[in-house]
């Protein structure tokens, strides 16, 4: 049952403001862990029957009755729900003991369950507009809980992010009605049909770049990227997590790569364009988080450059370059998990984020320590950790495909990630213990027990690299790489 | 048919570029927040007059409700989020927010 | 058409004025009245549901709650915008005018559109067999924003509580 990915987290956060009345922090906590290990469960035992079938199409019947709620699920879109799983159980774990700062449990859970049912509600639908309305609902509850502290400094910069967030979601909008006005559908697979019919490289045009404009803000990508450094670091760290980690991807990513691919279909042209996008963002925003003293702050840049990445590997266009984007995808959605989990264990244990103050901690909390340096190796792109071979997959698509500018500046910008994430080792975890620090426990269980879950994974997955990217990367992106005809298919 | 469409398209353009404007200019929270009231207005504007001259009206209907929807629960976030900052800072002044630089 | 056109100037008109009235009750209000041409003119493209959902929560609704917003925050909450601003917009909204009028002149010879057949069923079968899928998510808008609300203003019961 597919369906359960929207339903059940909906459903559950619908009940949790009514449960949280009568318990304040137990049955929340249990209730959203629960729902969270069942939906990666769920996910798990779907990728048998769609892996062997290419494709599956779901429809329900209400009494009899022919509704149409459809979803459709390829490798690309459960390989999407398995990472949106698999995080955000990592993200609630650690919630566990970490919304001590916060209060409100239910509430929050609720905010959260939403988000989630949002981006798989998002990443399931085969129809434009449910696109645009999911999207939404995870953006909706995503501006609640950056605020979710009520500083000041978390208003304004939830502010920002609503404003820019409006924007973005007209231009996608108004891009939606315009295709509706040329196919007078909206479904992937009637507008697939249509655009192949129809001549309208103009008007086609003016689309896509409301897409990428729209989208492009969605997943910060450089010029308009200005929301994610005051967004990401202010909201409460499993939020961070979320939002760098999920929600960027999902309804940035992975939204406009699907419509690009299955529904108007990849162009050279786009492709280029897309190419220099991702280029630009790379190495812009490597250079701007070498100047940030807060680890949030340098993470949150480190986001948007890593992004960088994903779309310059799935825009080269050719199966393998696909394959290297979805693979850093998943990379860095476990990489950043890890890293923004771990800033807020840092918080935990000092009560700062200022790296400039932090000094030393690795004698003291080992384990956090231990775990951030495989998040940040696996990110750097350091072997035999994750993201090592998916860089490389991405470099070796870029050489492939003659693009040898871009394979150059994505070896110059690891480099550059390497240096500033070295730079967070060496200021919090190494060299002389500072004084302020010497009494500093180790965080409480539920928050290492996330840490060291996801750091595990960038491990495993470096080690067994070759079954993990044959059996799960590759039909993922061989969905995406079939292009329009994948949407053709469906239901066939 | 279609010139009607790029009527309408052309005074939805018009609503957007003067709710953009405002967005990028003005500096209080309320006028920013009036600013995103008209770009929806544009939008919605559009699917309705894309829905009326390509015959698919009833869609068109549905959809623009179904917007009207999300518009209602925006604005009502937006709105706590702008009652909770004047609490915080007695002001609605953008540039007294400025802690955080881009 | 004539009317029509007066229809959409008025929307535009009075969204012009929401925007560059000082008084924000007062460009509350004109945004109130820009829905209501807006509400007009969905009634004449035979979209009755929609200008009565223009009309009534559009108008009505997030007219009132942009009031109550207002007078909550009303005190010394003069915020001076640059008078450029103001200045500059006739310029910029002359030009972009000019551009837009231009680019959809153009576009209109050469964009190519698929004839869609005539609609079946009625407005109820449309919204609640076809779109289905458009009610979950609404659900999901409606939760989120309920709950953001209640997040948002939770400090304020806590100290009640105190």
């Amino acid at each position: 049952m597919a369906f359960s990915f929207i339903f059940i987290p909906l459903l559950l956060a619908a009940c949790l403001p009514l449960i949280g009345k009568f318990s304040k922090k137990l049955i929340p906590d249990v209730l959203t862990n629960a729902a969270l290990a069942f939906l990666l469960f769920n996910s798990i035992l779907l990728i048998k029957p769609v892996l062997s079938r290419g494709s599956f199409f779901e429809n329900i019947n209400w009494f009899g009755e022919n509704i149409n709620l459809q979803i459709a699920l390829d490798g690309f879109n459960l390989f999407m729900l398995f990472t949106i799983s698999l995080v955000s159980l990592c993200i609630t774990l650690f919630s566990i003991d970490y919304l001590k700062h916060y209060g409100h449990q239910a509430n929050f859970y609720a905010l959260l369950l939403v988000m989630v049912a949002g981006m798989n509600g998002l990443v399931l639908v085969i129809d434009l507009f449910s696109v645009y309305l999911f999207l939404e609902v995870a953006a909706v509850a995503s501006y609640a809980l950056v605020a979710f502290g009520l500083g000041s400094e978390e208003l304004e910069a939830s502010f920002k992010y609503l404003m820019l967030s409006v924007v973005a979601s007209a231009f996608i909008l108004l891009s939606i009605t315009v295709i509706f006005g040329l196919t007078g559908s909206l479904s992937f697979q009637a507008v697939a049909r249509g655009l192949q019919d129809l001549n309208a490289g103009l008007a086609v045009g003016v689309c896509l770049a409301f897409f990428i404009m729209g989208f492009g803000l969605k997943a910060a990508l450089v010029p308009f990227h200005a929301w994610l450094p005051d967004a990401h670091p202010s909201a409460p760290a499993p939020i961070s997590a979320m939002l760098s980690g999920l929600l960027i991807k999902v309804s940035g990513v992975y939204a406009l790569f699907r419509i690009v691919y299955s529904v108007i279909g990849m162009t050279p042209a786009l492709s280029r364009v897309l190419m220099a996008m991702g280029a630009i963002s790379i190495v812009v925003a490597a250079l701007l988080a070498l100047g940030q003293n807060d680890i949030k702050r340098m993470l949150a840049y480190s986001s948007i450059s890593q992004v960088g990445y994903i779309i310059l590997g799935l825009a080269i266009g050719t199966p393998l370059g696909i394959a290297g984007g979805l693979f850093h995808l998943f990379n860095h959605a476990v990489a950043k998990g890890l890293l923004f989990l771990n800033s807020g264990s840092i918080q935990h244990i000092t009560g700062t984020r200022n790296l400039n103050e932090l000094g030393g901690l690795g004698k003291k909390v080992p384990i956090t320590a231990g775990t951030n340096l495989i998040g940040a190796l696996s990110i750097a792109g350091v072997p035999p950790l994750a993201g090592f071979w998916s860089k490389l997959i991405i470099i070796i698509a870029l050489v492939q495909a003659k693009h040898f500018g871009y394979a150059l500046v994505a070896v110059l910008a690891s480099i550059l990630t390497l240096w500033y994430y070295l730079l967070i080792q060496r200021k919090a975890f190494f060299g002389p213990l500072n004084e302020r620090w010497q009494k500093i426990k180790e965080a409480p269980f539920w928050m290492t027990t996330a840490n060291i879950i996801l750091a595990l994974l960038c491990l495993l997955v470096g080690i067994f690299f070759t079954p993990v990217f044959n059996t799960w990367i590759t039909p993922a992106a061989d969905a995406l790489a079939r292009g329009v005809q994948q949407v053709l298919m469906w239901g066939i | 048919m279609s010139n009607l469409w790029f009527l309408y398209l052309f005074f939805s353009a018009l609503l957007i570029f003067t709710g953009i404007y405002c967005l990028l200019t003005m500096r209080n929270l309320i006028k920013l927040f009036i600013a995103v009231e008209v770009i929806s207005k544009g939008v919605s504007l559009a699917i309705i007059a894309t829905g009326a001259v390509k015959h698919s009206i009833l869609l068109a209907q549905t959809l623009a409700i179904t917007y009207i929807v999300v518009e209602v629960s925006l604005v009502a976030t937006a709105l706590a989020l702008i009652i909770n900052i004047y609490k915080k800072n007695k002001s609605l002044d953008i540039r007294l927010l400025s802690k955080l630089k881009g | 058409m004539i009317i029509q056109i007066l229809l959409l100037s008025g929307l535009v008109i009075f969204s012009i004025l929401a925007i560059l009235l000082k008084d924000l009750l007062k460009a509350a209000l004109s945004l109130a009245v820009a829905s209501l041409f807006l509400g007009i003119i969905f009634f004449r493209l035979d979209a009755p549901y929609a200008g009565v959902f223009e009309i009534s929560v559009v108008a009505g609704l997030i007219t009132v709650l942009f009031a109550l917003t207002v007078a909550l925050t009303r005190k010394d909450s003069e915020v001076k915008e640059a008078r450029l601003t103001r200045l500059a917009f006739p310029l910029f909204f002359v030009i972009f005018l000019i551009i837009d009028g231009l680019v959809m002149k153009s576009l209109l010879q050469q964009v190519p559109a698929l004839p869609a057949g005539p609609e079946t069923g009625s407005f109820g079968e449309v919204l609640w067999k076809s779109r289905t899928f458009d009610l979950v998510a609404q659900l999901g808008v409606i939760l989120a924003g309920v709950l953001a609300v209640l997040a948002l203003f939770r400090k304020k019961e806590e100290d009640k509580d105190e």
